[in-house]
């Protein structure tokens, strides 16, 4: 517990450190802006004291105008602070989420394949947009009020020992140290059950996924009513729980209140009683209580403070536990890029069994060597492990027996970008990211022109129906691809995978949807490029393929070739 | 539990404004209200006594022949005190018990309403992710709103008032000095209102616009790294986000001046009070009230002042929680006003013959309109369904297919006609295209299927029957393998197999298969219909088929063919 906490704090450090000189900005502001509250306070409750003693002819002299002054800089410095105390601080924050969600991403992207698809769509996107903005919390909410309540204090105490005995000061002191305590306590209280209560919150999204998603079978089996009523029950619960949380948070917001209001008190009758015996003045002795009153503001932010420090932390871990796996996942970097591209660098596997769980295999053993410019065919029923099996050849999915090997280097042990950087993969489940056919087609902003672009899209007979749109290769393709058809999608990520021009070349039914007079000119036109590349085809119509291709069917009994 | 009455939100639903909304959803909770007021009068007035005291102690310690007994003063502040902050304590606990129960209504609202609305209707409005959206996030949106915005709403119209109607009973220019600073609530609050919303919700957009850009990108993640497009991606992240965080500060600039000229009033406000205050004691003005002015009013009005602007600071703080309220609740009002017949096959059907050799489904002259559509979705359709049928709904897309399904299975109710039901039609098995696969093992999946426990033996032989034995590699764990969501090592093909088995221990005999094999490879489909029509000839299935696949077609004896809308006898 105490490493983790320590743990997911020196991470927020890492995080927020990059941008400190924003938010020592902010906090000095906050910290401006409270004393300045405190000193129109405190020096209204002296002035009109001592403009009444004056005024009854109980002082001398007084200088109005210093004092005055004072309160007219206090108000407005107030106001400028705290203007400024916003922007700065908004700013930080907003500077501070654009690093994280890179971070985020960097972290994710390193994630093996098969990592990132264990995690839940819905637990995924609660963590990543939930996590991500509740850590901004943490120097905003957290530390920001701590930093700026303890130089509040300090300044208090330093006047209240010029000022006073010291057992005004102990008052202010006591107040502070009181109010920390029990809004640490209350929070501690309060938040015991918060990590249950995002965990409900999780499982809750997994059943409501459930209810709509299967609403029809639900209905059909007449277990709609049963499954409806078990949702609004825990729903019950978790609401009750989250109320139970709501009033610890109330209560410690009130009771540091009344703590800060029961100090001033206790500053008045003291200060009222020094007055009485002589040892201060009684402008100095209303001005004490006021200055302690002042302190509401500040100390009254330290609940909330406490509270979200909590959930902060808490996120803090999640996001970090995404870092973390990400370069423990990282194999050891023994990357192929000092070889040159067009060294001997076959794709090759040996004694090959593919699958998910050693004692079930799929498929295998099997060697797979495919020569240059003969595209390998394979073929076979589905759930013989196709895919399975492309998945392994590009290195995604580990073997349960043998070896692939790309050279002399074994694929495992090649990081992914190196990998990538000799095989496209194109698989069956296609997902394209919401952006233009350009982005798409060259996605690291390499130095492609627009020729080569087209001239991609021709061979997979896409340039006419892209020409055909207003924006051309600006053209975006909506969410999950979807101002496209199936088949203009999976033609456009052929298209991208020509363009990425890697010797070794894995497609998984690159031409479903398409129809066979289409099918016909893109294999035609492809042809020529797949000249001195290793491919291997995964489809379920072999004959609709150049018949001088080689075929591996799967649904025969498997020979070792 | 009892089905909370929906009360006449379906009247206002959808023509009333969002705000109007945000208020009937209040109205049957509204005792939480009355007692927050009651707290928030409570708390103002013994602050205001605090405050009497507290002036009236050092006005007597200083002026005052018989000093004030000190330790009295102590403990009266200290029961003031405690009285003030239960109070308060008390008025924003009623403010969450407000957001709670309306919250809890809505929801069990939103969770019938699903239910009345059906499967179908309800695809065509939303999908699963946005729904869980909706019914958790899009609530809690409210929760500002009510407990919050609300009672901060009464207060700042209670609070001054009490302040200024006991001012004025303690000392009368008091009441006008602060009185003199009154006219400005008005004027503060419609600075806050505005515009307020309107940059809420642009800000709630691009940030709605980042979010969706960000979760693209991870979901495509596969795509990117194999493209070696991630640090390229990861720029574009950044500076996505680095472009939000202008186009925000330059809003936040501008927003943020209201608040602090706020504050500004409210802080120069306690200055000038104090200034003129001190002023008129040393004498050294003589205009307005000057002249009676004594040290008691000075710290009463210096203590009260803070306090008098305190709620309208809170207020505008809980604005915000206004404002995305209010965006919530456009699009909750919507998704709870739409028409809910009330959907159950049992009900909505005629009365059934009892004659066994009626038809098990007969439909008459049945016309179903999708609302906003102008032509029919089906019109003046007759349906006869026979037991031990094979009937396949054909014709091109849009023709209606699975509307018609929808109705036979009672999903939609028709605007027109009547449905007749069989005693024996009265369950059915539902396949669609993509069998939804609940999170759980597979013993919990086809569980499902009836409410008696269904022994291991019986599951086994019900997924061998479908083809996907036990035995099978993507099954490590047997029947309990977790599956769901994630649909973890199941190729579609093989969840449609789970939905048949599924189907089969249901033991009803009618079955509705929506488009069973369009998510599928041809040689899965060839599979999965050999092992449909041999269970149907088995068991004397009676099935109803909707789909364009020729493979079905050819299997089914019957066959019904629909032809797509026609638009153009309706344009005029």
């Amino acid at each position: 517990m105490h490493n983790e906490t320590r743990a997911g704090l020196a991470f927020l450090h890492r995080v927020f450190r990059q941008r400190q000189g924003w938010y020592w900005g902010a906090w000095g502001l906050l910290a401006l802006t409270w004393i300045a509250g405190i000193a129109l306070l405190a020096l209204s409750g002296w002035f009109i004291t001592a403009t009444a003693l004056a005024g009854a002819g109980l002082l001398a002299t007084l200088d109005l105008y210093v004092p005055s002054g004072g309160i007219r800089t206090a108000a407005i410095s107030r106001t400028l602070a705290r203007y400024f105390e916003r922007l700065v601080s908004h700013e930080a924050v907003l500077r501070s989420l654009a690093d994280l969600r890179g971070r985020s991403f960097r972290g994710l992207a390193a994630l093996p394949m098969e990592r990132i698809r264990a995690y839940r769509s819905g637990d995924l996107q609660t963590r990543l947009t939930g996590d991500i903005d509740t850590l901004d919390a943490m120097p905003l909410r957290v530390a920001g009020p701590m930093i700026a309540a303890a130089l509040s204090l300090t300044t208090t105490l330093i006047i209240a020992l010029w000022l006073a005995p010291w057992p005004a000061a102990a008052v202010l002191a006591g107040s502070g140290v009181a109010t920390l305590a029990v809004s640490l306590l209350l929070a501690l209280a309060g938040q015991r059950r918060s990590h249950a209560l995002v965990q409900a919150r999780v499982r809750e999204r997994v059943g409501l996924f459930d209810y709509i998603g299967g609403l029809a079978e639900l209905l059909a089996y007449d277990r709609a009513r049963e499954h409806e009523a078990s949702l609004r029950r825990e729903n019950a619960d978790y609401a009750g729980r989250q109320r139970a949380q709501e009033a610890f948070s109330v209560a410690s917001e009130q009771i540091v209140q009344g703590l800060v209001g029961a100090s001033a008190l206790l500053m008045l009758v003291l200060a009222l009683g020094w007055y009485r015996d002589g040892i201060l003045t009684a402008p100095v002795a209303v001005l004490l209580p006021l200055m302690t009153l002042g302190l509401g503001e500040v100390l009254g932010s330290l609940p909330g403070a406490w509270w979200r420090a909590g959930e902060s932390l808490e996120a803090a871990g999640r996001v970090q536990h995404l870092e973390t796996t990400a370069t423990q996942a990282r194999p050891p970097a023994e990357l192929l890029d000092p070889l040159p591209r067009d060294a001997a660098l076959a794709l090759h596997a040996r004694g090959l069994t593919i699958g998910f769980r050693r004692e079930r295999p799929l498929l295998g053993p099997l060697d797979i060597a495919p020569a240059r410019g003969r595209p390998l065919v394979i073929s076979g029923a589905s759930g013989r492990g196709k895919s399975t099996l492309l998945d392994t050849l590009a290195g995604e999915l580990p073997p349960l027996t043998g070896t692939v090997s790309l050279g002399e280097a074994k694929l495992n042990a090649i990081a992914t970008d190196g990998r990538y950087r000799h095989i496209s993969y194109l698989p069956q489940g296609l997902q394209l990211p919401d952006t233009t056919l350009r982005a798409i087609l060259n996605p690291s902003q390499t130095a492609l022109n627009d020729a080569a672009l087209w001239e991609a899209l021709e061979r997979v007979d896409l340039a006419a129906s892209v020409r055909g749109t207003d924006e051309g290769l600006d053209y975006r393709i909506g969410e999950g691809g979807s101002y496209l058809s199936g088949g203009q999608r999976r033609r456009l990520a052929l298209a991208a995978v020509v363009l990425q021009d890697r010797p070794v070349v894995l497609l998984d039914e690159p031409f479903t949807g398409l129809d066979t007079a289409t099918q016909q000119r893109v294999i035609e036109r492809l042809q020529p490029w797949l000249q001195d590349r290793q491919c291997i085809l995964v489809t379920h119509a072999p004959e609709q393929l150049p018949a001088s291709w080689p075929h591996l069917d799967l649904a025969m009994p498997l020979a070792r070739n | 539990m009892t089905e909370p009455a929906t009360t006449d939100t379906h009247a206002t639903g959808e023509r009333a404004s969002p705000g109007q909304w945000l208020h009937t959803r209040q109205q049957p909770h509204r005792r939480w209200l009355v007692l927050s007021a009651a707290s928030t009068l409570v708390a103002t007035l013994a602050t205001i006594a605090l405050a009497g005291l507290v002036a009236w102690a050092v006005h007597g310690t200083l002026f005052a022949a018989d000093a004030p007994y000190l330790p009295g003063i102590l403990l009266g502040g200290l029961v003031l005190l405690a009285l003030r902050y239960s109070a308060q304590a008390l008025r924003d606990l009623a403010g969450h018990r407000l957001a709670f129960a309306v919250k809890q209504q809505l929801r069990a609202d939103l969770l019938r309403q699903a239910r009345h609305t059906g499967p179908t209707r309800l695809a065509g409005q939303t999908t699963a992710g946005a729904w869980a959206e909706q019914f958790q996030t899009r609530v809690d949106d409210l929760t500002g709103y009510y407990a919050r915005y609300l009672p901060a709403r009464q207060a700042v119209i209670l609070t001054p008032l009490a302040i200024l109607v006991a001012a004025l009973w303690l000392d009368w220019l008091a009441a006008l000095l602060l009185l003199l600073a009154a006219p400005l609530i008005p004027a503060f609050m419609a600075i806050v209102g505005m515009g307020a919303e309107q940059i809420h919700r642009r800000q709630q957009e691009e940030e709605n616009r980042l979010a969706g850009h960000f979760l693209d990108r991870i979901r495509t993640l596969d795509w990117l790294r194999r493209a070696r497009a991630i640090a390229a991606t990861e720029a574009e992240v950044v500076e996505r986000s680095h472009q939000q965080r202008r186009l925000t500060m330059r809003t936040l600039r501008v927003a943020f001046l209201s608040s602090a000229i706020m504050e500004f009033f409210s802080a120069v406000a306690i200055g000038m009070v104090a200034i003129y205050i001190g002023f008129a004691l040393f004498g050294a003005i003589d205009y307005g009230p000057a002249g009676d002015i004594t040290l008691f009013t000075g710290l009463f009005i210096l203590l009260l002042a803070p306090e008098y602007f305190l709620p309208l600071r809170q207020f505008a703080q809980s604005y915000h929680d206004r404002a995305g309220a209010l965006a919530a609740a456009q699009t909750l009002a919507p998704a709870l006003a739409s028409p809910s017949d009330p959907m159950d096959p049992a009900e909505a059907s005629a009365p059934a013959d009892e004659d066994a050799a009626a038809p098990w489904l007969q439909l008459e002259g049945v016309t179903v309109h999708y609302p906003g559509q102008r032509t029919p979705a089906l019109a003046d359709l007759d349906l006869a369904v026979h037991a031990g049928a094979h009937l396949a709904l054909t014709g091109p897309s849009g023709s209606g297919k699975s509307t018609l399904l929808a109705v036979c299975a009672g999903f939609l109710p028709p605007a027109t006609g009547t449905i007749r039901r069989h005693p024996m039609a009265r369950h059915f098995a539902w396949i669609d295209q993509d069998a939804h696969l609940f999170h759980g093992s597979l013993r919990e999946n086809l569980q499902l299927a009836r409410r008696d426990t269904i022994p291991d033996a019986e599951m086994a032989s019900a997924l061998q029957q479908a083809g996907l034995p036990l035995e099978a590699p993507e099954l490590p764990d047997g029947l309990d393998t977790a599956i769901g969501e994630a649909q973890h090592g199941l190729s579609g093909g093989q969840a449609q197999r789970v939905a048949v088995a599924r189907a089969l221990l249901s033991g009803h005999r009618l079955w509705l298969l929506d488009e069973p094999t369009s998510a599928l490879d041809p040689d899965t489909e060839q599979a999965l219909l050999d092992t449909l029509f041999q269970l149907a000839d088995v068991r004397g299935l009676t099935l109803v088929i909707a789909s364009h696949h020729a493979a079905i077609h050819q299997r089914c004896p019957q066959r019904l063919e629909l032809a797509p809308a026609t638009p153009e006898a309706h344009h005029a």
